[in-house]
Parts: C-alpha cells; structure tokens; sequence
C-alpha cells in the first residue's frame, strides 16, 4: 500500500499499452491542441463579455460565434478526444488482450478531427445550427456519427472479446459512453436537423441531448478513468463498492430525464420542468454512492490523484448544486445568468476535464513506456489549473449572483448590471489566462513525452533496418 | 517487439495490478469466481435513502406535473376541462388591458388622458363613471358630434367597436374592456357582464353612430 | 453484468425510454398543435413570419444572438420579467408555431425580445435598431459588418443612416443597411407576443395562494 512513486521495480508496461500506443498518443495529442484552441477562444469570449466592442468588427467573431466555437472546441475536440483515448484503453487493458480494430481507430480518430475543423470554419462562416452543445453544422454531422462509431469499435470489441467474465465498473462506464453515444446523436441529429421537429420541441430535443453529452458520455468516460486509476494509484479497493452498479445504472437510466431543468418556467408543459427536479433529485443517489466509493481518493498520492480528487469534488458538487437550481424557487432567480454557466463550467471543466488529466497523468507514462519528460511541469499544471478555474468559477458565481438580484429589480437599468458585474468578469478573464497557462504545460509537458518515445522508437526501428540491410549485404 | 519493452524504471509502479484489481472487487460484487450474475442487496442506509428520495421525487411528480397536459404551463393549473374552451377562466382586467393597448390607446392614450381636441380622457370622465348601458352603447355603435367631459368641450368621431365594426371586438372582449376601463378610471370594482353586451347588441342591431342627445335618452 | 449482449440491450433500452419520454413525449403532445383561431377577430394567431422576417431569423440564430438574449417570458410571479416589460404573459408552446429555429436562448446578460415589437408605449423604431446595430452601445457590440458603406450616387438613400460625430460615414458616402441588418431588423420589429391565448391566461386568483408557497422553497 505505498502511495508515493517508487522507483523501485520494473515500470508496469504490457505489450496492451506498446500496442496501442501511437493510436492512443494521437488521440491524447489532438485533444490536447483543441483544448489550448478552446481555451483562446474561452479568453476571446470572456474578454467581450466586459469589453463588448473587442473584436466586433469581425463578423467571425461575434460573440455568439466565439462562443458556440469555444463549447465546441471543448466538448468534441478536446473531451472527446481524450475520453475516446482514456476509455479505449481503459477496455483494452481490463479487457486483458490488445486492442483490436486499431486501423478502424486511427482512421476514425483522423477524420473526427477533420470534421471538428471543418465544422469550427463553418460555425465562424455562420453555419452553426445554433442549439447549444451541437453547434456543429448540418454538413459535418454525418461525418461525426460515422467516425465516432469506426473510433468506439476497438473499446467495444476489446470489452466483448474481454478476457475474464466479471466485469468492473471502469467498463461499464466506459462501454456505455462508447456505445451510446452514437445511437442519441443520431437520434438528436434526425429530429433536429434532418426532418426538425416544430417549435419548442426543437429546444426540449437539443435539452435532452445536452444532458445526454454529459450524463451518457462525458461524465462516463471520466468516472471510468477515476474507478480504474484511485484503486490502482491507492492500492486498496474501493469502500462501498457493491452500491456501484446501482450507482452506474441511476446515471444510465435516469440522467438524461433531467433536460427539463434547462426549461423552467419556459414555454414547454409545466411536466418537464417538474420531470427535471425528479431526474436530478433521483440522480442524488448516483452522487452519493461515488461519494461513498471514492473516500480513499481523500488520502494524498501524487499529481495523478490530485487531479482527481478535485474532479470528483466537483463532479458531486455539480450533482448537488444542478439539484438545487432546478427547483423553480432558485431557478426563478438564477436562470438565466452567469450562475447557470458556473454550473455547467463545473461540470465540463470542474468534473469531467480535471478527471480526464488525472487519468492522462496516470496513463500516458505507460504508454509512452517512460516517465513524463518534465515531472516538474505535472505540479505546476495542477497548481496552475486548479486556482485559474476556481478563480473562475468562483468570479461567475458572484457575477450571476448580482446579475440574478438586479434583473429582480425593474429600476436596475441594463448600464447598471453591466456596470456591477464588469469587475467579476475581468477576474473572470485573468483566470482564464491562468487556464491556458496551466494546459500550455501539460501540452509542452505531453509533446516532450512523445517525442522522447518516438526518437526511441525510431532509433530501434534504424537500427532493425541497419542490421537487416548489413544480413543481405553479407549475403550477396 | 510484442514484449513488454521499454519499460522506464521511473514509471510510477501501481501497488495492484489489474489482475489483482479485479479480483477484489468482483469479490466486492458477491461474486464467486464462477458465480452467475447476482448483486448484493444494497447496504441497509443506502437502500433507506434511494427510497426516500423515490418517494420524494413520486410526491413532487403527482403535485407539480400539471397532469401532463400539453396546454397546463404553471405547475398549479388543471387542465382545461373538455368542451368549455371558452369556459377557461380569464381575468377580464387582463385581457381588458390588452385590448384597450390595442384598440383604444391609440386615440384615449395609454394613460387614459385623451387628447384634446378631438379624443377626450377617460380617467376621472363623469361618462367613465356613469351609466354602463350609456357605455355599452357608446362602444357597440360608436358616438358623434360635440360631448362635454369634465368641463371641456369635445367634438370627435369615436368607430363602433363591436361585433360586426371594423375592430369586430366581440361581446366577451367589449365587457372586459370596459371592466378595464371603469376599474382603471371610474372606480368601478363590478365586471361588465359579456351576456349583457350581448344582449344589447341583440336587441339594438346595427345603426349610425350616437350623439350626446341619443346617449341622454338611455338610462 | 457478465452477459456481453444483455448489457448493451440494456444501456440501450434506458436510452430508449428516456428519449422517448422527453423528445416523443413532448413531440405528441405538442408536434400537432394548431394555430388558435379567434372567433371575434376572425384571424388565427399566430401569424406565420413572412418573407424578410423569417430570413432574418436566420440571421439571428447564425450571428449567435442567442448567447446574450432570451426569446422566452416567465409568468407573472415568477422572475421579474413583467417588471421589465418584456411582455405582460408567458410565452407558450403555441408562440413558436411558426418558427423553423425557435431562439429560446439560456443566458440574459441582455434584455428578452421575446415582445420586442410589442414593447409599451412605444416599439423600438426601424431607425433606431439600424443606429443601435450600427453604433453599438457600451454594452453592446456594434455590428458594422452589417452595414454598406457606399457612396452617394445621386441622391442619398432613403435607408441611409442619419450618423453624427465619429461615427458619421466621410463626406460624399454613406452607410446603408446591407440585406442582412435589413432582414435581422425585419425580424426583430416582427417579434411580438400581444395576442393572449388561453393557455397563456394566469390562473385565477383562487389558484394563486399555493404559488406564493412554492416560490418560497
């Protein structure tokens, strides 16, 4: 039970991880760019929100543009490149063989990329469908469900084909992310874009998809990455762990129930709105059990469980905290002000991205069969990134908390909001500086780390073919 | 190549391996190596709060859904009740409210003030306060012709504004504007009833315009 | 969760019900609602958005307008959007009837237009929404890409903006709406809630006390 590194031991390595590794440190890298690519666009964004003429005169960017491209950047490059790669290899490990379908892989990894640049070009262009979290254009969508299933084939293959029969939790999440994905993205795609549906049915069917971004994929994917590395990183099991297929199931069965918590007091039956307070209130046990699962995450080891730990801290408070505004008292208060992008940044950033870098953290050493190139860099990122989004958090929080008082009051004029959430909001920019900062040093920090393992493949590779050129030059 | 290689002594060595991972939670599982599938019961506290928050979430579902009827928007309403879609309760102050922004501001203003010479105010007019019949008939076949309001002479022509005029306001419309109107500015707190704009309608049909000698002859 | 094939029927039956539930739901509850014919005005509500006005809408949905601005009022009582004047009803399912992308927008940190060509006493005019579009405001980013600057040949146009100060165009030119600012424009003036349909009506006032006692929670 030793918590801190020990260097003391062969590292472990299987032919699993040497297998997959360039697939996988592809992934890892593009994921890592479109996060840097988000995070100047989240800067742009938050720069306009105090200073509305920065860059207006561009029409690609727009506020609005700026931000639907940030969202995107966000969630389908960087999260979904990380995630694909963390719950790929998640399955091919627990499922004990190496992957298979590698080639299907890498081609849908290419071209999932190309569609999320394509479709960037086209949001700046004016093409976005201008439904939050699927912004992308009508053109690149099918390409999106195409590459996503050619991508997710290798972690279902590697799950069906598994070695032993028991399963373990770290699969089931990341099973069901791989798996479903798809299926409520097509089924999304078809009644909004290909035959729309009418009126505000159109925003009950972009809610519900949101929260199936969250709650049917994202969320997955970084609890998958947390069951796997907080037990192996502790060594111990996780307490309470026989609650934790109810806990998987509540998420499945119930997490997408709550898209009508984005609708209260909307225009749409007064049922789902009340159908939202349900799904979240019910979702309080799924919180509860990892609450419960990970209590051993409290105990400090290293950079890798740091990471996790605040992701899982903000995990359960993003589930108590979406609990809570959606009861239409708190809503008619906090709807519609910078508490409800508070809350959705502790989800996206706070829960699932902080959980995705302690899983990389643990991760990519064995992929790259080497230790980070600069260990050093692995600290300062957490340092880093942790204070930039708890500054920034914290800074839309008081910011929609004023903005939530004064819109109560009819006299407060829109000059005097502006005025009185300008200075939250500039806190709010410099922390978004310390957020690029923080994930220029993981990516510095990731770039070394691949390189280092690529010259040494490479020079194995020369030295194969010197030996093998030198056999025919004797032979001949 | 297919050896675990390069493995860098610095990696971080992981206290379990996956093996090892795995045993101890399928054990965690109630599962016997070879075992079929069956979950544990959840732990005794755990199930205690997943029912309770199942009986919440059942409490506020049956209190706030609405029915889940299509057209019920606030979580206290009922759903209208079948045939009696003109039966749904309407506050005719509101809609009354409506339909003077829409049809009698113009002229009257939206404060009620008139505008002289031709349009005289309703708030504090002597004729707001008066006689509803004289009203009723005032807005169903319009009025003509010099009239005295609160001191001041007038002369205008106000359109009918009822049921077969050019704003075709029927008699529902017509008796909550006018509840509207003597609410707002005559201090008159009982409704105007749509059954008896109706029925002077009925009774009167159609003619040309009133004049203040008309307006004086009804009750 | 040992059975490969049951798991993943599983995962997607839940999926199943959930979308069914929500989007379906919804969907047969509202995908055929009619338009609402007034038997006293003789006319249907709403409208359906004609010509420039549906157009612009796209405008407004591919500028991103969205990201600050709502197009959806709460009830009286809930929120204080009657007490900004942003329509004196909710806005209901049937509103939307007519729109290809309803713009319910999530975030205020501008005001809802929802019944911005219904605003009381008076409806922000054609030439003060060119201004504003053009000028912007301290809290509002101007948006001159919208705009033509174009030289007068002839006589000035009859949509060019009065501009003085800094932001007047240089002699002999002038700043036209370009068809986008004019189409945005029609779609904004095109955008209001004034009818008052029975499923918008707040309940009666018999109904109201336990209103009181849930927004205290």
């Amino acid at each position: 039970m030793t918590n801190q590194s020990t260097n003391a031991g062969a590292a472990e390595v299987t032919a699993i991880d040497t297998h997959a590794r360039w697939p996988l440190l592809y992934l890892i890298g593009a994921g890592l760019v479109w996060l840097i690519v988000s995070g100047v666009l989240s800067l742009i964004a938050a720069i306009q929100l105090h200073s509305p003429a920065y860059l207006a005169e561009c029409a690609w960017f727009t506020h609005g543009r700026v931000e639907a491209m940030r969202e995107t950047a966000f969630i389908y490059g960087w999260a979904a490149n990380a995630g694909l790669a963390i719950g790929t290899w998640l399955l091919g490990r627990l499922g004990g063989y190496p992957l298979r379908g590698l080639n299907w892989f890498v081609v849908g990894g290419v071209f999932w990329n190309l569609a999320v640049a394509a479709g960037l070009i086209g949001i700046a262009a004016g093409e976005m469908t201008s439904f939050a979290v699927l912004q992308l254009p009508r053109a690149v969508q099918p390409l999106l469900v195409l590459s996503y299933a050619a991508t997710a084939i290798s972690g279902v293959l590697a799950w069906s084909g598994r070695k032993r029969a028991g399963t373990f939790a770290s699969q089931w999440y990341a099973v069901a992310a791989l798996f479903l994905f798809p299926w409520f993205l097509t089924a999304t795609q078809v009644v909004l874009l290909w035959t729309p549906v009418r009126g505000v049915v159109q925003a009950v069917a972009a809610a519900w998809y949101a929260e199936g971004v969250f709650a049917l994929w994202l969320a997955p994917l970084a609890l998958a990455g947390a069951y796997y590395v907080v037990p192996k990183v502790s060594g111990r099991t996780l307490p309470s762990y026989e609650a934790a297929p109810v806990a998987f199931w509540t998420l499945i069965v119930v997490g997408t129930w709550t898209a009508g918590r984005h609708l209260v007091g909307g225009p749409v039956p007064a049922w789902l709105p009340t159908m939202g307070v349900v799904g979240t209130s019910l979702l309080l046990f799924h919180f509860l059990v990892l609450a419960f699962n990970f209590k051993i995450a409290l105990t400090p080891a290293g950079t890798a469980m740091n990471f996790l730990r605040f992701g899982l801290l903000a995990y359960l408070l993003y589930g108590v905290f979406t609990t809570i505004a959606s009861f239409r008292g708190v809503a008619a208060h906090a709807q519609f002000t910078f508490v409800t992008v508070a809350l959705e940044q502790l989800g996206f950033y706070g829960a699932v991205s902080m959980l995705f870098f302690g899983t990389l953290y643990y991760m990519v050493p064995r992929l790259t069969g080497r230790d980070w190139a600069l260990p050093g860099l692995a600290s300062a990122h957490f340092v880093t990134a942790s204070t930039g989004l708890v500054l920034a958090l914290v800074a839309l929080a008081v910011a929609g908390e004023t903005q939530g008082n004064l819109l109560l009051e009819a006299k407060a004029t829109y000059a005097e909001i502006f005025q009185q959430v300008s200075v939250p909001l500039m806190i709010h920019t410099a922390a978004q500086f310390l957020l690029i900062a923080a994930n220029l040093l993981l990516l510095v920090n990731f770039a070394m780390s691949a390189w280092a393992c690529g010259e040494k493949a490479c020079a194995s590779a020369a030295g194969l073919l010197r030996s093998s050129s030198s056999m025919e030059a004797s032979a001949s | 190549m297919s050896a675990p290689t390069g493995s860098d002594p610095r990696v971080e060595q992981a206290p379990v391996t996956d093996e090892a991972l795995l045993d101890s939670h399928d054990k965690l599982l109630g599962r016997q190596p070879d075992d079929k599938a069956h979950y544990r019961l959840l732990p005794l506290n755990l199930l205690f709060l997943f029912s309770g928050l199942i009986f919440f979430a059942g409490t506020y579902l049956g209190r706030y859904a609405g029915h889940f009827h299509p057209s019920v928007f606030n979580e206290h309403g009922q759903p209208p009740k079948a045939g009696a879609a003109v039966a749904v309760a309407v506050d005719p102050l509101v809609l009354g409210k409506n339909v003077y922004g829409q049809v009698c501001a113009a002229c009257h203003q939206p404060n009620g003030q008139g505008l002289p010479p031709a349009f005289p105010p309703l708030a504090g007019s002597e004729w707001v306060a008066g006689s509803e019949e004289r009203l009723i008939r005032i807005l169903l076949h319009g009025l003509q012709g010099p009239i005295k309001v609160k001191g001041t002479e007038f002369n205008g022509a106000m359109p009918p504004v009822g049921p077969g005029s050019g704003f075709n306001l029927n008699p529902e419309k017509v008796a909550a504007v006018l509840t509207f109107v003597r609410k707002e500015w005559g201090g008159i707190a009982t409704p105007v009833a749509a059954a008896k704009v109706a029925e002077i309608r009925a009774k009167d049909g159609t003619r040309p315009p009133l004049t203040v000698a008309d307006l004086e002859k009804i009750p | 969760m040992k059975n490969g094939p049951l798991f993943l029927v599983g995962l997607f039956l839940s999926v199943l019900i959930a979308w069914s539930g929500i989007v379906l739901g919804s969907h047969a509850q509202l995908g055929r609602q009619t338009p609402f014919f007034d038997e006293g005005d003789g006319v249907a509500y709403p409208a359906r958005q004609m010509g420039l006005a549906a157009r612009g809408q796209l405008v407004y949905a591919d500028l991103g307008c969205a990201s600050c601005h709502t197009q959806q009022v709460r009830r009286p009582g809930f929120g204080n959007d009657q007490g900004r004047g942003w329509g004196e009803r909710q806005s209901v399912a049937r509103d939307y009837l007519f729109q290809t992308r309803p713009q319910l927008g999530a975030s205020r940190f501008g005001p809802d237009l929802t019944n911005l060509g219904g605003r009381k006493p008076q409806p922000p005019t054609e030439e003060a929404l060119y201004r504003f579009l053009y000028e912007g405001s301290p809290t509002h980013p101007p948006y001159a890409f919208l705009f033509e600057n174009l030289p007068i040949a002839g006589e000035v146009s009859s949509l060019a903006l009065k501009l003085s100060g800094t932001s007047a165009p240089a002699s002999g030119r002038q700043i036209v709406p370009g068809e986008r600012a004019r189409t945005l424009v029609a779609y904004l003036r095109n955008l209001n809630t004034v009818y008052d349909y029975p499923e918008s009506r707040p309940l009666p006032v018999e109904q109201k006390a336990p209103a009181k006692e849930e927004a205290k929670k």
